[in-house]
């Protein structure tokens, strides 16, 4: 017992941060990743529920066709197509696995924030975005200030979902070799037999180090739902 | 008809990895949905040490993500037992061979490990979908299957568990449709599925962007036709049949 804790603390800084000497890994990078992706995913995705409210029939179908791809195929065959297919040294992209990590992640994401976005702005009733219009507000601010900060709030909870659920998806860049908390879990127990018997341990201590952030955030952000959401509902409301 | 990259023994491997990804995907969504639905109706069946029980398993399995899940299953497990001791339960005994000779699979504890860490990952989502489904049942009929004098079997067969399912569906649709995707993620503990045999054919052929993409089209074509069996399971026997 007091063997596998000592094995545990000795790793624990590589779990949380990398190797020394090498650029930031771990639980860490596993969390900028998460976070990175989920704010370039909504970039992407701001587009693509415009698109698919759009008038005209085919710029709509490009859209529904963008989300059914990333949301239609796993994770993990998405990583890899990224990272070797496209990025690979066949177009002379030669992508590095953060990169192409990055990359795959965020389209992953965006498509699953578009849909949010897009049930979100359909929630929006009408007369709100009227009564901004009568105001003489600019479509765009109608856009912003309107539809937006209403469907945000109203699809708090799926956005935040879809956040925790995709740091728990950084798990599988592992695939290509990101040095993230299960790439150092891996190379920390390495090839080495004698350490056959922390195997358990490692990988129990790293679905703990899931496991706690995971948790943690779902809890805060219900609290922050229920703490934020009546108010915040009646404001825009009564200040439009 | 095929492209010339695609060999018979390309596509014979692919085939197969396909095989085993339907089967994989069929077997573990039905024991998901069986032990979600008994999983959620121990959680509302007022027993408190069940509802602890039920508690447990879906916070643990929901809040770890299915890859460590599968890893810690597939290859930490067997490191627990000294080594003559693994090989004889993990690897190597009557069941096993059976297995291995009936599915053609070279090593079918990864095989299982991953089907389990599918089911127990999928099975806490589901859990909660029945839950809320059967929150959303009205009051009043449960008031009236009481008044009837049902007793609490029948109550949960008759009401709660059709009204139930019936109300999640459409959320439990979604969630499987995930699980067929994430059963993508067997192919790290060395189960030769779809994904697994498409790498496998990029290490012979070096064409990684082809066969990708033909993976990614299959996924796709799979992801297409299991929602629509389960949008007609819906019709058929949620809807029509009351």
């Amino acid at each position: 017992m007091n063997d596998h804790i000592s094995f545990l603390i000795e790793k624990l800084p590589v779990l949380l941060f990398g190797f020394s000497g090498q650029r930031p890994g771990g639980l860490f990078l596993s969390l900028i990743l998460a976070v990175l992706a989920v704010a370039v995913g909504f970039c992407l995705a701001l587009p693509v529920s415009g698109a698919e409210r759009s008038r005209w029939r085919p710029l709509r179908w490009c859209a529904v066709a963008y989300v059914e791809l990333f949301r239609g195929i796993p994770l993990i065959l998405l990583l890899v197509l990224v990272h070797q297919g496209v990025g690979g040294v066949r177009f002379g992209l030669n992508w590095s696995p953060r990169t192409s990590a990055l990359v795959a992640l965020a389209l992953y994401s965006s498509a699953y924030q578009a849909e949010i976005l897009r049930a979100g702005l359909a929630a929006v009733p009408q007369e709100l975005v009227e009564s901004a219009r009568l105001m003489g507000s600019r479509p765009r601010q109608v856009y912003i200030l309107v539809k937006l900060r209403y469907a945000l709030r109203v699809m708090l909870p799926a956005f935040t979902g879809q956040a925790i659920s995709l740091f728990k998806d950084t798990s599988v860049v592992v695939v290509i070799g990101v040095a993230e908390v299960m790439t150092v879990a891996r190379m920390a127990l390495g090839a080495d037999v004698t350490n056959a018997p922390y195997w358990v341990t490692m990988y129990s201590f790293v679905g703990i180090l899931y496991f706690a952030l995971a948790f943690t955030l779902s809890r805060l952000s219900q609290r922050w739902e229920r703490r934020s959401r009546p108010s915040d509902l009646a404001h825009s409301f009564f200040s439009y | 008809m095929t492209p010339n990259w695609l060999t018979p023994d390309l596509l014979n491997l692919l085939l197969q990895g396909l095989l085993l990804t339907v089967v994989l995907t069929a077997v573990t969504a039905a024991l998901a949905l069986i032990l979600g639905v008994a999983a959620g109706t121990m959680r509302i069946s007022g027993n408190r040490f069940a509802g602890a029980l039920a508690v447990l398993h879906v916070e643990t399995h929901r809040n770890l993500p299915a890859l460590v899940l599968m890893i810690i299953w597939a290859f930490a497990l067997p490191n627990l037992f000294p080594p003559e001791l693994r090989r004889s339960i993990f690897f190597d005994n009557a069941f096993l061979n059976w297995l291995s000779g009936w599915s053609g699979l070279s090593l079918p504890y990864y095989t299982l490990a991953a089907g389990v860490a599918l089911v127990l990952n999928t099975s806490a989502y589901l859990a909660e979908l029945f839950r809320a489904g059967v929150g959303a049942i009205p009051q009043q009929h449960v008031d009236a299957a009481r008044t009837l004098g049902a007793s609490r079997l029948k109550l949960f067969w008759t009401l709660l568990l059709p009204q139930g399912l019936r109300t999640s569906f459409p959320a439990i649709s979604t969630r499987l449709i995930h699980h067929l995707k994430n059963t993508a993620l067997a192919a790290f503990v060395a189960t030769p599925e779809l994904f697994h045999s498409a790498q496998t054919a990029i290490t012979r052929t070096f064409l990684a962007l082809e066969f990708l993409m033909l993976a990614a089209v299959v996924y796709l074509l799979l992801a297409f036709a299991f929602s629509g069996l389960l949008r007609w399971v819906e019709k058929q026997w949620l809807v029509a049949g009351g």
